[in-house]
């Protein structure tokens, strides 16, 4: 059984002990080896497109986990009091988010952006009353955010609300027969007993971003996320700067976790 | 209906809005998209014709890769993950299982396109091949092949597969384990009969999750397979970025759409008689 | 000091080149005549007026957007822009004009300068995708040095929408290496009975309707530009029969042809000349029953949010010693007299670069029908997903 752990996680990692090799390779093709250097790590950060691209998919990630936490919370906390047809409408709603393939999303929303715009942007022009010009409103920021959000959203509502199941009601009647505001019963009974299901939907939401293509090859329009970066970065002709943009994200990452892990690990030794 | 009071429906509005906005709506224009007509140098023209969903046979081999591979695809990863989980749930030590753990999902957060290339290399004429090669196995073509695209799926979803599994193995109370086999049954017994129904949540979670994200992959074929094996999500991406056939695309989408609702709607029937009927959608 | 005497007229040096390609005028005589074949070192330096107009560090801003082809630019040729005006290149690669076209149709592409093939460029117009270009603001682009035939198709309805930036020829790689018995493929009639039997599992089509459809029909002896629906059928059949024995399906095939991984492959000139340069062993064909001549140009999409950056590119790779230094990178031939005066002979003489007339005579131009008409790009997709 160990045995064949093992040979799993070399499964695992050998793919990635190929790219952190190459992303040291002192020659230009990420295929053949012609010495050691770190001048890819260098280039990768002072390239400003990927530094734009890192800037782009973090702010996209963030703004979207974080709306989409907080819009999916109350949702979720809504939705128990909510019985009967609309609440049927939101479990299809969330069943369909979380069905439809991402790829579906992402064409629906860009045809469906496309087609908006191309309608809008004349009447905008039109009526708008100031004289430097209408904006003009196309795929970018807001376009990733409101689709990222989409999926985020519906993780969060599922996450949370299975961890709310799984709450001690009773707690919450006590407090509010002891007179507690809503409010005060939200922040002092419940948040406190949801909070890991928030927690862990805001990381989902914000893995599930950082990390998407396939939405952000439709609807970034002129932004660029990381991963669209690296996918054109493919088609220009792969250089090891690739390699070393990939490493970099999984050290980071890795460090991030061993990290976290460790406080968690201490905090438990501790109280 | 009940009345539900103002507060409800304020915290829903936001997310209700959302949902409306840039799902339900998106999905209504491409569904009336499928009923239009390419525009002269391609776009979409609005119409309403059928004949669009005539049409769909033309991409009948994409569909059918793709129907053959992600449920072939998900039972190889079931298989590779499962055992794995197994051994992080119930055989590493406790201070060794989170530190596996985490290295089960840290390669799921490198770009699936980076570790895709890698792929792209090991498998090509300078990688394994010329490796068995030089072992005197000849010279096998695994590059741009359904053999590869396979290998990647099944690599680059692992991680997802695994997770759910190690939950459900971990949640089993051990105690069960300890009474079957003191009641005399052998390991394997025990397994079958105990460990494996009541894993089976995590195995049903697991699999949807990765059959759903199969049945609308575009990357790994693409890049593994060479242009030669076509999913129904390259087609997608050909038909809106390339061919520029929107309202045969959108129909394709309308189509994939419904083959999702009914096989995920038919797995979760099957599933439910294990996982013990729920009555909400529960991927955790 | 401008000595022109050896600078030809336009009209003359026209109808030298209809004289070369018909076959009444050998090679030689042709790049005689027309001075091309003169590097002469002292009209290389001396013509006058020619500089980048000198743009102080960050007044067009700091990035321009480029959609272009794979291996098409030397990076050095950026950075060195980039030292000059503090604008960096962002380079992306498409494998054909109906990507650029689809991208450009769902808008928002963020692109400030694309490379369109010449068949393209009326549809772009009808489209309203592209803007026309303002002449005043490229001092180094001179329309009469400039071959009007790989020119002309940048002008639509008199206005000049796209400057030309190279041509070039669509034929077929071949290893020459793995040929073993096999005598050297010359006709695409050899390319895909070839690719059917003993090249099986080792060649590649590219990702794009105009030349892999087009040298389908060629296997018949059809125009590369038919539409016609018979054609088009027999030319299915023949792609359809060869799927199954292809390497890949793609317009970047010099990764694979290096690694050997592919033995033949549809390609472009340039990328003839860069795999010929490395692997001496690769060659490029052009098949005897023809194949496509083509004339690439730069364009400003609509919209294109650095415009200023933009003219600055242009302005820059259209300087003669620039652009002849991308020329030693990337291998396509140019239509600007002033660039083939630079080169060395050498590359003049590159049978690759300047085929042959009687190789010349059967290609033809692409259409503009084959990127709108929906059967040619429906037979793509269904090949492809075949």
């Amino acid at each position: 059984m160990r045995i064949y752990a093992f040979a799993v996680y070399l499964f695992l990692y050998i793919p990635i002990g190929v790219i952190a090799l190459f992303s040291f390779n002192a020659g230009r093709h990420a295929s053949q080896f012609q010495g050691f250097s770190v001048q890819w790590y260098g280039k990768a950060l002072s390239n400003p497109f990927v530094v734009d691209a890192f800037k782009t998919s973090l702010t996209v990630a963030l703004s979207s986990a974080v709306l989409a936490t907080l819009f999916g919370t109350t949702a979720a906390m809504a939705l128990q009091s909510v019985k009967g047809r609309l609440r049927i409408a939101f479990d299809a709603l969330i069943y369909i988010a979380v069905m439809v393939p991402g790829i579906v999303i992402g064409i629906a929303t860009l045809i469906a952006l496309v087609t908006l715009f191309d309608w809008l942007n004349p009447v905008l022009a039109a009526v708008w009353p100031l004289a430097d010009g209408a904006p003009k409103l196309s795929l970018g920021y807001g376009s990733l955010i409101a689709a990222h959000g989409l999926f985020s959203m519906a993780l969060v509502i599922i996450i949370v609300r299975a961890r709310m199941a799984g709450m001690d009601r009773s707690l919450v009647e006590a407090s509010a027969d002891l007179g507690a505001t809503p409010w005060g019963t939200f922040r002092q009974v419940t948040l406190p007993q949801i909070f890991p299901g928030i927690l862990a939907g805001f990381l989902l939401a914000f893995t599930f971003s950082f990390d998407d293509f396939i939405i952000a090859f439709f609807v970034a329009g002129s932004q660029t996320t990381l991963p669209v970066y690296v996918f054109s970065s493919i088609r220009r002709g792969v250089t090891p700067e690739i390699n070393a943009i990939g490493t970099m994200v999984l050290a980071v990452s890795l460090l991030l976790l061993v990290t976290a892990q460790a406080i968690l690990q201490r905090g438990r030794q501790a109280g | 209906m009940q009345r539900q009071d103002l507060r409800t429906w304020l915290l829903l509005v936001p997310a209700g809005a959302w949902f409306l906005c840039m799902l339900i709506l998106p999905l209504i224009v491409v569904f009336v998209f499928a009923f239009g007509e390419r525009g002269a140098a391609g776009g979409y023209v609005p119409a309403f014709t059928f004949e669009n969903f005539a049409n769909l046979g033309a991409r009948w081999t994409a569909f059918k890769n793709t129907l053959i591979l992600a449920p072939l695809g998900t039972l190889a990863c079931l298989l590779i993950a499962y055992p794995l989980a197994y051994f992080l749930a119930l055989r590493a030590s406790a201070r060794w299982r989170t530190l596996l753990l985490i290295l089960v999902i840290v390669p799921f957060w490198t770009s699936i396109l980076i570790r895709s290339y890698a792929w792209i290399y090991l498998l090509g004429g300078q990688g394994i091949p010329s490796l068995l090669n030089a072992l005197g196995f000849g010279n096998p073509r695994l590059i741009n092949t359904p053999f590869a695209v396979l290998i990647g799926i099944v690599y680059g979803y692992l991680p997802l597969m695994v997770f759910p599994i190690y939950v459900a193995l971990e949640r089993l109370d051990k105690r069960l384990l300890e009474a079957s086999s003191d009641l005399g049954s052998p390991p394997w017994r025990s397994f079958l009969q105990v460990t494996l129904p009541l894993s089976m949540p995590g195995v049903a979670t697991g699999s949807m999750l990765v059959f759903i994200l199969l049945m609308g992959e575009f990357l790994i074929p693409a890049m593994l397979g060479g242009g030669k094996v076509f999913f129904i999500g390259n087609a997608l991406v050909d038909l809106f970025l390339q061919s520029r056939n929107w309202p045969f695309g959108a129909a394709v989408a309308v189509a994939l759409v419904v083959v999702m609702l009914v096989t995920v709607a038919a797995y979760l029937r099957f599933t439910r008689r294990w996982a013990g009927g729920r009555d909400d959608v529960s991927l955790m | 000091m401008t000595d022109r005497k050896d600078f030809l007229t336009r009209e003359k040096f026209m109808q030298e080149l209809w004289r070369y390609k018909k076959g009444s005028v050998t090679r030689r005589h042709f790049l005689g005549v027309t001075g091309l074949g003169l590097a002469s070192s002292v009209l290389g330096s001396a013509v006058p007026g020619l500089r980048s107009a000198a743009y102080a560090q960050g007044s067009i801003g700091d990035r321009v957007v480029v959609a272009s082809w794979p291996n098409y630019h030397d990076p050095a040729n950026f950075d060195a822009f980039t030292a000059e005006t503090g604008a960096a290149v962002d380079l992306n690669v498409f494998g054909s004009n109906e990507e650029m076209l689809a991208k450009l149709q769902a808008g928002g592409s963020g692109w400030d300068v694309f490379v369109p093939t010449n068949y393209t460029i009326t549809t772009y117009v009808e489209q309203d995708l592209i803007e026309p270009i303002d002449l005043s603001k490229l001092p180094n682009y001179d329309a009469a040095s400039f071959d009007a035939r790989f020119a002309d198709a940048g002008t639509v309805n008199g206005v000049v929408y796209a400057v030309p930036r190279n041509w070039g020829t669509t034929g077929f790689v071949v290893n020459t290496s793995m040929l073993g018995d096999l005598p050297k493929p010359s006709s695409w009639k050899e390319f895909w009975d070839m690719t059917r039997a003993e090249f099986s599992g080792r060649t590649m089509v590219h990702d794009y309707q105009l030349t892999t459809i087009g040298n389908a029909l060629k296997y018949f002896g059809y125009s590369f530009n038919s539409i016609d629906p018979a054609e088009l059928a027999e030319a299915e059949k023949l792609l359809l029969d060869a799927k199954p024995h292809l390497f890949a399906i793609n317009s970047d095939y010099q990764p694979s042809m290096r690694s050997t991984d592919a033995w033949m492959s549809i390609a472009w000139t340039g990328d003839g000349i860069q795999l010929h340069r490395d692997m001496p062993e690769i060659d490029y064909v052009l098949g005897k029953e023809g194949g496509e001549l083509w004339s690439d140009f730069f364009a400003i999409p609509k919209g294109a949010p650095h415009r200023e950056a933009a003219y600055a590119l242009l302005n820059y790779l259209l300087n003669p010693e620039v652009n002849a230094k991308e020329v030693a990178f990337h291998g396509y031939p140019v239509a600007d007299a002033r660039v083939n005066a630079i080169l060395p002979p050498e590359m003049l003489n590159d049978p690759i670069m300047y085929p042959a007339a009687e190789l010349l005579s059967p290609l033809e131009f692409g259409a503009a029908v084959t990127l709108t008409d929906p059967n040619r790009a429906e037979l793509m997709a269904r090949f492809k997903s075949a």
